[in-house]
This record gives structure tokens, C-alpha cells and sequence, in this order.
């Protein structure tokens, strides 16, 4: 449509043909989008111009969208500022309108003027295009008064863009504001010749006034871009250059003469206005004599050479933060009288402080600290870092826009940035050290197990003796043990041990003797030899005083650590728990970095408290516990010449062991809790999370380790039963020879005074059920509290089924006699009602077969007929024993030959006749 | 054989006055309109018998057009819509192409239009500059001539609108 294909020959035709021609197309000869393309290329100047030329050359100039680009660009368009504005105008149009309307039946002749007056009065400006031309005059007017000389008004120069409103639809004229200002000066600049041409230095002659106006000329540069934009930019860099190296030559002269508040001042203001006073600060933090202060050298090797091998003494490096906290917090009040802001200097400062100071002071000690010993170095990182926190921390900035959170960001970065170089060898090393250090405490120990591994059997023997005593002592010991892990966050990084001391110090007011010697020192010096030479010179230190010392109850558990420690030593646990932590401790100060030094720190962190689980679980617990089931298995009660005591000697131990082993597993539970879950560097809730992962791996260790323990121990347990009903039943227990005395040592009732009584003095069970019911008993109550219920239900279940089993066997290879008789069922109801504290539904029957059972060697043999009833009789034994099975116990009557046939008679014969 | 090599397959263009012509297909990529339209199509059933008009281009302007895009053909495609400050700065025509454009008024805008049609971003960017520095310094009556343009003010609104605008006036 725009372009008729015959446009060729009309072009040949008469002059007149091509004007008309062209007179035709020329609206739309090129197509709008075209033309504001034309128009984008134009300086401001043409722009206007063109906009002359027509009015659809006017539409497309005057467009609002493009006078809010140039705007933009100068970054003094606020969208929000002109959103608000053109709102508030449409609310009071619609007010105006309303008030028109009612205007207009009240005034019908004049409501043309009335209505257009009053809207433009709410919407001056943004109405401007629909004004009449007499008003658009006047809308100027207010803006040519600052046409006069820049001397007289120079703030209409100055400030001009702290003027500019953001008006939709007024863009242009706040525009032509600051193009009327500034235009002028800028094109004068750019064609300068030298540094003393343009006009602005002559209008403007003090510095201040002249930063400004550079200032604004840079700004004003940025919406120019129309052709050559690039010459007239460097140009003006060129010359803002040129001022600036003057300002700063002024600048630095004050320096020298320290003139804070004359020539400093004032010209750190002028460089802030003419571009930020990024130079002057640069300068000024250069040429700072803080950094050829004598007073700051410091020696760091100090904090070594002062402090024992192994260790650093924080108190110089502590001295030497304090002196530069000073010097830096005084410069702080000298820079807010030289810059506008002085927080922003203050801060350049302090990194600069921070690189040059700080840094030169913390990285030759961290380098010889490495060299010297791993430990000091770990410590002097983690108490330097405290320090250099705290520094930072405690700086005093000039007031400043900083908010509250400033500080403690600046400190965090600053405090990285000089750590930064060390950290990732800090936490290699931190993790190296514990782990070494935990595997040469551990192997330390096996090498010293394995060294008394000979003396080891009569070792049981001797700890097992108050194993009587056991649950109390356990119950105390627990308590003893837990108190310095839940205490243990609040201890101090650097004194891990402090925490047990607490735990046996009472036990040695208490006590008072030398029992508790090697005891108490341990904690002190973890060291092997201490341990072995205080087993040496007494081997057992609680054999003194067996019993009444249960109420001291930390020495019972000194001296029950003695016997325990043979296969796992709790001891070794708590410490390494402690080396974890003090490890966990040193690391842990990084986290609050944040970041990634912060996630790295996190993660070593769990990498630490993974070492602690596996070198414990692993190496430690794991081999204890298969060296207790090696025990366990190769136990014969044969090959043991000793059956006093009421255990079980490798199965106490044993069960002592899962004991201990429960214990570590809440020490390792409360510690995740504490140092892991608490100060969230391990999510509890994350079921990937590779600490979480270790110490549910720990605790699946512990609880197959004990599962296998205690199934090898229910065997071991049995043959104990069985070795103790073998050598220790006598066979006239249930079988007493008739009107004869009962004589057996372990007897209580040697005489017998009439037939009579004896039936009713002898109705106790027979000590060796009462051994066997006590051997059984204590083992299983020692298990109470240790280990998972279900675990323990399983056992007890166990337990009780191969008690039974046993018992049917030991009672198929005894005589019974009527007399016996009252034994027998004494010694069954002694069983079941064990069985009954076992709480255990499943085995109960059972023992309640085994006491219906045992009636029937009570029935006399007068009455062989009702004896077959009762062997017939399924229900009675609630299923338990088959008639054939009762049948086969009946056997084991002392007088069975004598009743069998009439037994047999009145079983079989009422079989045939039912038959 | 197309696929193999497409910057040297040849296209075959026709103008709306019937005049064909055989340019390389790189060449004919600097517009974006036929390069979209040939990867569309894939641009194999193209020969000399069956070219692709171009219905509002001349051959005069039409072969002007392949000119300037035979010398462009190495240009690296610009970042499409990339309406940042940078663009908005104006950078200088450069030599050959301020030469290029030195043709009569008509046949300019002939160039700009084509190039507006078939999409050639670089070659309208000239042109307009082109323009852009003939209005350049002009007096509206100047300009009304240059470009045939009615004016439609009275003497009153143009002097108003001069006056609006006094500020962005040289001294």
C-alpha cells in the first residue's frame, strides 16, 4: 500500500507528476516504525525539530516512553514515584469529574470551561499534550527563570537532578529541565581544547560546586547516545581525571600535615561528590601510619615459645588484638571528620588492617605452630579464629547507613578472609589428628589387652564376686558415667578431661584410700602406663572392701572398671568421646562462617563424630564383644573348678559387656544429640545424613553383636544348668530314703524327727534349684535396661523355653518318690514363679505343665487308677506333654514298678473297653 | 548435496520486475526472512526454474540489497532483541557502507524498505543513520522537503511547539 509498484515510470514524468507523486506517498512513504527508528538515531536537538515538521512527526517525538529511556538512563525515573503519581491524579480526576458533573446542571452554559479547567488542574502535567497552547506556555515559564546566570542561581545547576520528578506523560519536559541545565556545559566541555576551556570551571569556581557539576555531567553523558557519544564520554572522563588528580593532590597535602578537619575534610567531600571519593579513599587507606606503626610489630612466635610443647599460650595474640581493636576504634572518629562516609573508609580500612596486620601476624605462627606440633596448631587455629571473630566483633564504626546485622556480616567476611588460606588444611589436619589419635588410644589399649591376655581367666574370676550386686551398680554406674557427657558442652574447649574429674573426686573424699589412686589420676593422663602400673600395685582395688563400699558408689565404679576394661574399656570410649569433642569444639567455631567454609566446616565436623563411631564401634566395641562370644563359646563348666558363685563367669561378663556397651551407645546418642543435632550440623531428621547413617550403624553393630553374645550366652547358660543339676542334685533329693535322715551337706535339715514333720520341715525346694533359679536369675535381671526390650523378651523367651527343656531333662534322669515328691513340686513352683518375674506369656505354660506334672509323683500308689486319669489327661497340661510323654515321666516314680501294671491297667483297659 | 554444504548452495531470487538472479544461500542469510522460509522449507526444490520472489523489491534495489549482503556475509548475527543501553548508543556507519549508501533519496528509502521487508536488521540500522544524518542540523521547513512532507501546523503551532522545546535549542 505504501509503495505502488508503478512508482518507476511515474518518476520519469513531469516535475509536477513527481511532486504530486511523491506528495502522495510522503506521509507514508516510510512506515512509522521505520521513522522512530530515524528518530532514535537523532541528537535531542533534531529530535525537537522534527517534531515541527508535522503532526505525526510530533506524535511520535513527543512519545512519553521515549524521554523515560533517556530519564532511566540518568537513573532518576522511579517507576514506583510515577505509578503513585498517576494514580493519585486519576483519583482526583475522577473527584473533579464528579464535581464537574454536578458543576454542569447547575451551570449549564460554561461547563466546558469549568470541566477542562479543573482537570487540569489536578493533572498539570500529565495532561500537557491535550492542553490549549496558551497554557502550555505558561506550564514553561517556571523553568525559564533559571536561565539566568549561574552565579546568581548556581543551586538551579547544582541540584538539578535532585529536582527531577518521575510524572507519567511528563518526561519530556523533566527532561528538557535537565537538558536546559546541563546540555550547554556538556558540548562545551566536549569540544574543549584543554583543562581550562570549558565554561563550567569558569561559571563554577569553587571545588565543590565544580565536583557537582562533573557529577552531573557524567550522569547527563549517560543518556546521550546519539552519534559521537563516545568522543564527548572520554572527553568528559579525560577531564574529570584531570580535576579529580588535582582534588587528590590537595587531598594528600593535607595528609602529610595531618590537617584532618581544614583541607582533608574538604576535599574528601569534594572527591565524594565528584565520583564517591573512591581515590581519596584508596589514598587515604594507602598512606595510613597505621601501618608503619612500630608499636604493632609483634612477635607471634610468642604465643609458641611461651607455652609447653604441644600447646599455645593465647595471652600475646590476645594482647596483640587488644592494641590493634584500639588503634583501629580510634581511627573511627578521625574518619568521620574527614569523609562523608566514613563507614564506607572505615571498612576499607579494617580489611586493609586485616590483610596487612592481622594476616602478616596469624600466617608465620599457623606455619611454625604446624611445623612445631599438629595439636598446637589445631589449637592456635581455633582459639586465633575465636579471637579474630571477637576482634572484628568488637570494631566501633562511624555511624553509618549500616544496619544491625553490619557488623557481625563485615566481621564474619573479614575474619574468612584472613582464615581462608588455612582452613582447608586446618580441617584435614583437625580430622587426621583425631582420627590417628583415636586409633593409637585404641590400639595402645588392645596392645596393652593382648599383652594380659595370659592373666586374663583368673581376672574374671576375681571381679565377678559382687556380681550381686550388679543391678544397683549398675544403675549408679550409668549415672556416674552419663553425668560428664551431659554436662559436657559446657566445659571449655581446652580442658576436655576437666569434665570427669568432678565424677571421681567425690568418690576420693569418700574414700579417702588408696584405691581410687590410679583411678583418679587417669583422667589426667590418658597414658597406657599409668593404667597398667595402677592395675599392677593393686590389682584389684576394690577387693578391700567388698561390700559396704556399694554406697560410695563412683568407687564401685572405679574398681568395676578395673574388671571391664579387659575386653572394652568405657574408659577409652569417654575418651575418645572427649578428643571427639574437643576436636567437635575447635571445628565447630568455623561453622557460624556460613558459606561454603561454613558447609565444610559443617561437614568435618560430621566426618569427626563418623571417626569417633567407627574407630569406637569397629575397632573398640565390636572386637570387645567378639572376643566376649570367642569367650563365651569356648566356656566348659567342666574345665571350671569353682561353682560358688552364682555367674556364669564369661556370660557376667559378657552381659557386664553389653552393659557397657549400652552405655557408649548413650553416650554416642547423647553427644549426637548435643554436639551434632543441637547446633544443626547434622539433620536429625535427614535420613541420608551420613552422621546419622554412622551412629544407626553403631547402634546396629551393638545390637547384633549382642544378639549373637547372647544367643552363645543362653547355650553357655544352659550348660551351666545342666553341669549344676548334673554335680549338685543329689539323687535322694526327691528320692529321700525312707525314715532315714537326709544327709547332704548343703542340707539345712539334717535330722529328721518324726515322719510327720518332716513332710512339713521339708517342703523347701532343693538347693540346687534354688542355685539354678539364683544362677539364671541373675543373669537375665543383669540384662534389665541394657538393651532393647524386644532384644530382651526374645532372650528372657529363651531363656525360659530351654530352662524348661532342661529341666525335662534333668527330671527324666532323676527317681522320684512319693516323699520326694513334696520336693519336686517345691522346686517346680520355685521355677515357675521365676519364670512368672520373667513376664514372658509364652513360657508360662510351660512351667505350669511342669508344676501339674510334678503331682503325679505325689499320687500314692494306692490309687494307680487315678493316676492314669491324671495321665490321660491332656488338659491338665495345657498341651504341653502328650499322655505318651506323661506316661514316660511316670516312669521316673521310685515305686513305678510297683503301680505300672495297675496304671497300665487302668490306662490300657479303659483304651480296650472304649476300644 | 544441500545439506552437505548449505553456504555454498545457491539460491535463486526473483524480483518483482522478473529479474532472477543466483546468490550464494550465506548470502541470502543475511535476511532473516528468507533464512527462516529456507529452513523451513529446506530450500531443496529451489533452482532457477522455480526461484523465490521477492514481490516488493525492484531488481535495481534488489541487487543493491545482494551487494550488501555479499559484503556482510561473514558478519556475526547479532544477539536477537537485545534492546540493552548498549544498543541505544549509536555507533558510527562505517566506510564502506556510508560509501554503499551514497545513492539517490529514492533509491535509500527503496533500500530501507526492502530491508525492513526481507529483515535485514543491520542494513536498516544503516539506512536509518543514513537518514538520520540528512535531517540532522536541518530546519523543519528542510526537512518537510527533504522527506515531501506536507506541513500540516499552522504558523501559530509550530511557533508554539517551538517554543515548548526552546531548551533543547543550540546557542
Amino acid at each position: 500500500m505504501y509503495r505502488s509498484g508503478g512508482s518507476g515510470p511515474r518518476n520519469r514524468g513531469s516535475i509536477l507528476g513527481v511532486l504530486k507523486a511523491t506528495e502522495l506517498d510522503a506521509r507514508s512513504k516510510l512506515p512509522a516504525e521505520i521513522m522512530v527508528t530515524i528518530l532514535n538515531y537523532l541528537p535531542v536537538a533534531d529530535q525537537l525539530r522534527c517534531a515541527r515538521v508535522s503532526h505525526r512527526l510530533r506524535e511520535m517525538v513527543y512519545d512519553d516512553t521515549r524521554w523515560v529511556s533517556r530519564l532511566k538512563s540518568m537513573g532518576c525515573w522511579d517507576e514506583r514515584e510515577a505509578r503513585q503519581r498517576f494514580e493519585e491524579s486519576v483519583r482526583r480526576r475522577r473527584e473533579a469529574a464528579a464535581a464537574a458533573a454536578a458543576a454542569n446542571q447547575a451551570n449549564d452554559g460554561k461547563k466546558n470551561a469549568v470541566a477542562s479547567s479543573t482537570i487540569f488542574d489536578a493533572t498539570v502535567e500529565q495532561q500537557r499534550r491535550q492542553r490549549p497552547a496558551s497554557e502550555m506556555r505558561d506550564g514553561f515559564e517556571t523553568m525559564t527563570i533559571g536561565t539566568s546566570d549561574p552565579a546568581e542561581d548556581p543551586a538551579a545547576y547544582l541540584d538539578v537532578f535532585k529536582r527531577v520528578k518521575s510524572i507519567r506523560g511528563g518526561a519530556r519536559q523533566e527532561y528538557g529541565k535537565i537538558y536546559k541545565a546541563l546540555a550547554p556545559f556538556y558540548f562545551d566541555l566536549a569540544q574543549a581544547k584543554s583543562h581550562t576551556d570549558p565554561i563550567v570551571f569558569k561559571a563554577f569556581t569553587d571545588p565543590e560546586q565544580q565536583a557537582q557539576m562533573l557529577a552531573n555531567l557524567h550522569k547527563f553523558a549517560g543518556s546521550d547516545w546519539s552519534e559521537g557519544w563516545a568522543v564527548r564520554d572520554a572527553k568528559l572522563t579525560a577531564m574529570m581525571n584531570i580535576f579529580e588528580a588535582a582534588v587528590l593532590r590537595e587531598f594528600e597535602q593535607g595528609y602529610e600535615f595531618w590537617d584532618v578537619d581544614g583541607r582533608m575534610h574538604r576535599y574528601a567531600h569534594v572527591l565524594h561528590t565528584l565520583n564517591g571519593a573512591k581515590t581519596g579513599i584508596e589514598l587515604f587507606i594507602q598512606k595510613h601510619p597505621l601501618f608503619n606503626d612500630r608499636d604493632m610489630v609483634h612477635n607471634p612466635m610468642d604465643c609458641l615459645n611461651q607455652a609447653f610443647t604441644d600447646d599455645v599460650t593465647l595471652e600475646p595474640s590476645r594482647r596483640f588484638f587488644e592494641q590493634v581493636l584500639l588503634k583501629v576504634n580510634e581511627q573511627a572518629s578521625i574518619l568521620e571528620r574527614i569523609f562523608p562516609d566514613p563507614a564506607v573508609v572505615f571498612w576499607g580500612l579494617t580489611e586493609k588492617v586485616a590483610e596487612d596486620i592481622i594476616a602478616e601476624y596469624t600466617t608465620p605462627m599457623f606455619d611454625e605452630a604446624h611445623e612445631r606440633s599438629i595439636l598446637s596448631y589445631l589449637k592456635a587455629i581455633s582459639g586465633i579464629f575465636e579471637q579474630t571473630m571477637r576482634f572484628f566483633q568488637s570494631l566501633t564504626p562511624p555511624k553509618g547507613p549500616g544496619e544491625e546485622g553490619e557488623i557481625a556480616k563485615r566481621a564474619k567476611q573479614l575474619t574468612l578472609k584472613v582464615f581462608e588460606p588455612h582452613l582447608d588444611l586446618y580441617l584435614q589436619e583437625e580430622l587426621d589428628f583425631f582420627t590417628k589419635q583415636a586409633e593409637i588410644e585404641v590400639s595402645q589399649w588392645e596392645k596393652k589387652l593382648s599383652e594380659q591376655d595370659s592373666s586374663l581367666e583368673s581376672f574374671y574370676m576375681s571381679n565377678i564376686n559382687r556380681s550381686a550386686e550388679k543391678n544397683d551398680f549398675l544403675s549408679s554406674f550409668k549415672k556416674v558415667i552419663m553425668m560428664p557427657v551431659t554436662v559436657l558442652p559446657n566445659f571449655p574447649i581446652g580442658s576436655p578431661f576437666a569434665t570427669t574429674k568432678p565424677a571421681s573426686s567425690p568418690a576420693v573424699t569418700a574414700n579417702g584410700s588408696a584405691v581410687l589412686t590410679p583411678q583418679s589420676s587417669r583422667p589426667q593422663t590418658p597414658g597406657l602406663g599409668n593404667e597398667i602400673q595402677g592395675r599392677g600395685s593393686s590389682p584389684m582395688p576394690g577387693a578391700k572392701a567388698p561390700t559396704d563400699e556399694l554406697a560410695a558408689k563412683a568407687a564401685i565404679m572405679a574398681s568395676k572398671l578395673e574388671g571391664i576394661k579387659s575386653l572394652f574399656s568405657i574408659e577409652v570410649a569417654l575418651d575418645l568421646v572427649h578428643k571427639a569433642k574437643s576436636s567437635l569444639g575447635r571445628a565447630a567455631v568455623l561453622i557460624p562462617l556460613g558459606g561454603q567454609v561454613g558447609g565444610e566446616a559443617k561437614e568435618q565436623c560430621a566426618n569427626i563424630f563418623i571417626a569417633l563411631v567407627r574407630i569406637l564401634g569397629q575397632r573398640h566395641v565390636k572386637l570387645g564383644f567378639d572376643m566376649a562370644v570367642d569367650h563365651l563359646s569356648q566356656y566348659n563348666p567342666r574345665d571350671v573348678s569353682d561353682h560358688d558363685q552364682k555367674g556364669v563367669a564369661p556370660l557376667v561378663m559378657f552381659i557386664e559387656l553389653v552393659n557397657v556397651g549400652d552405655l557408649i551407645s548413650q553416650m554416642i546418642e547423647v553427644f549426637y544429640e548435643q554436639q551434632l543435632a543441637a547446633p544443626k550440623i547434622a539433620d536429625k531428621n535427614d535420613f541420608l545424613d551420613p552422621s546419622g547413617l554412622a551412629k544407626k550403624k553403631f547402634e546396629q553393630m551393638l545390637d547384633e553383636s549382642v544378639a549373637a553374645g547372647l544367643n552363645k550366652g543362653i547355650d553357655v547358660l544352659m550348660d551351666e544348668v545342666e553341669y549344676l543339676q548334673g554335680t549338685l542334685q543329689q539323687p535322694t533329693d526327691y528320692n529321700p530314703t525312707p525314715r532315714i535322715p537326709v544327709d547332704d551337706g548343703n542340707h539345712r535339715m539334717s535330722h529328721r524327727a518324726t515322719l510327720g514333720s518332716m513332710a512339713e520341715l521339708d517342703i523347701g525346694p532343693t538347693p540346687t534349684a534354688r542355685r539354678i533359679v539364683d544362677l539364671v536369675r541373675s543373669h537375665t535381671n543383669m540384662l534389665i535396661g541394657t538393651t532393647e526390650k524386644s532384644m530382651l523378651d526374645v532372650f528372657n523367651g529363651e531363656v525360659g523355653q530351654r530352662l524348661f527343656t532342661a529341666i525335662c531333662k534333668h527330671l527324666k534322669r532323676q527317681r522320684v518318690s512319693t516323699d520326694g515328691a513334696v520336693k519336686l513340686i517345691a522346686d517346680m513352683n520355685l521355677y515357675s514363679d521365676y519364670v512368672r518375674s520373667l513376664r514372658n506369656q509364652d513360657v508360662l505354660p510351660y512351667f505350669a505343665a511342669l508344676r501339674e506334672l510334678s503331682q503325679i509323683y505325689l499320687i500314692d500308689p494306692g490309687h494307680a487308677k487315678e493316676m492314669a486319669t491324671v495321665i490321660a489327661d491332656g488338659d491338665r497340661f495345657g498341651g504341653v506333654f502328650r499322655a505318651e510323654e506323661v506316661y514316660e515321666y511316670a516312669q521316673r516314680r521310685a515305686d513305678w514298678y510297683q503301680v505300672r501294671r495297675s496304671v497300665e491297667r487302668a490306662m490300657y483297659g479303659m483304651d480296650c473297653l472304649v476300644m | 548435496m544441500a545439506e552437505a554444504k548449505p553456504a555454498s548452495q545457491k539460491i535463486w531470487l526473483v524480483s518483482n520486475d522478473n529479474a532472477t538472479m543466483e546468490v550464494d544461500r550465506a548470502v541470502v542469510e543475511r535476511s532473516m526472512l528468507l533464512k527462516n522460509m529456507l529452513e523451513d522449507l529446506g530450500g531443496a526444490d529451489v533452482s532457477p526454474e522455480n526461484p523465490i520472489p521477492i514481490p516488493n523489491v525492484n531488481e535495481a534495489v534488489l541487487r543493491k540489497v545482494v551487494e550488501w549482503c555479499e559484503h556482510h556475509r561473514n558478519d556475526p548475527v547479532a544477539a536477537p532483541d537485545d534492546e540493552s543501553d548498549a544498543r541505544k548508543k549509536t555507533t558510527d556507519i562505517e566506510e564502506w557502507d556510508q560509501k554503499f549508501m551514497q545513492v539517490d533519496q529514492e533509491m535509500l528509502f527503496e533500500i530501507i524498505l526492502a530491508s525492513n521487508f526481507l529483515d535485514i536488521k543491520p542494513l536498516l540500522d544503516v539506512g536509518c543513520k543514513t537518514v538520520a544524518n540528512m535531517i540532522k542540523g536541518k530546519s523543519p521547513e528542510e526537512i518537510r522537503k527533504t522527506f515531501n512532507i506536507t506541513n500540516d501546523f499552522s504558523a501559530e503551532e509550530e511557533e508554539q511547539i517551538r517554543r515548548e522545546n526552546e531548551w533543547a535549542e543550540d546557542r
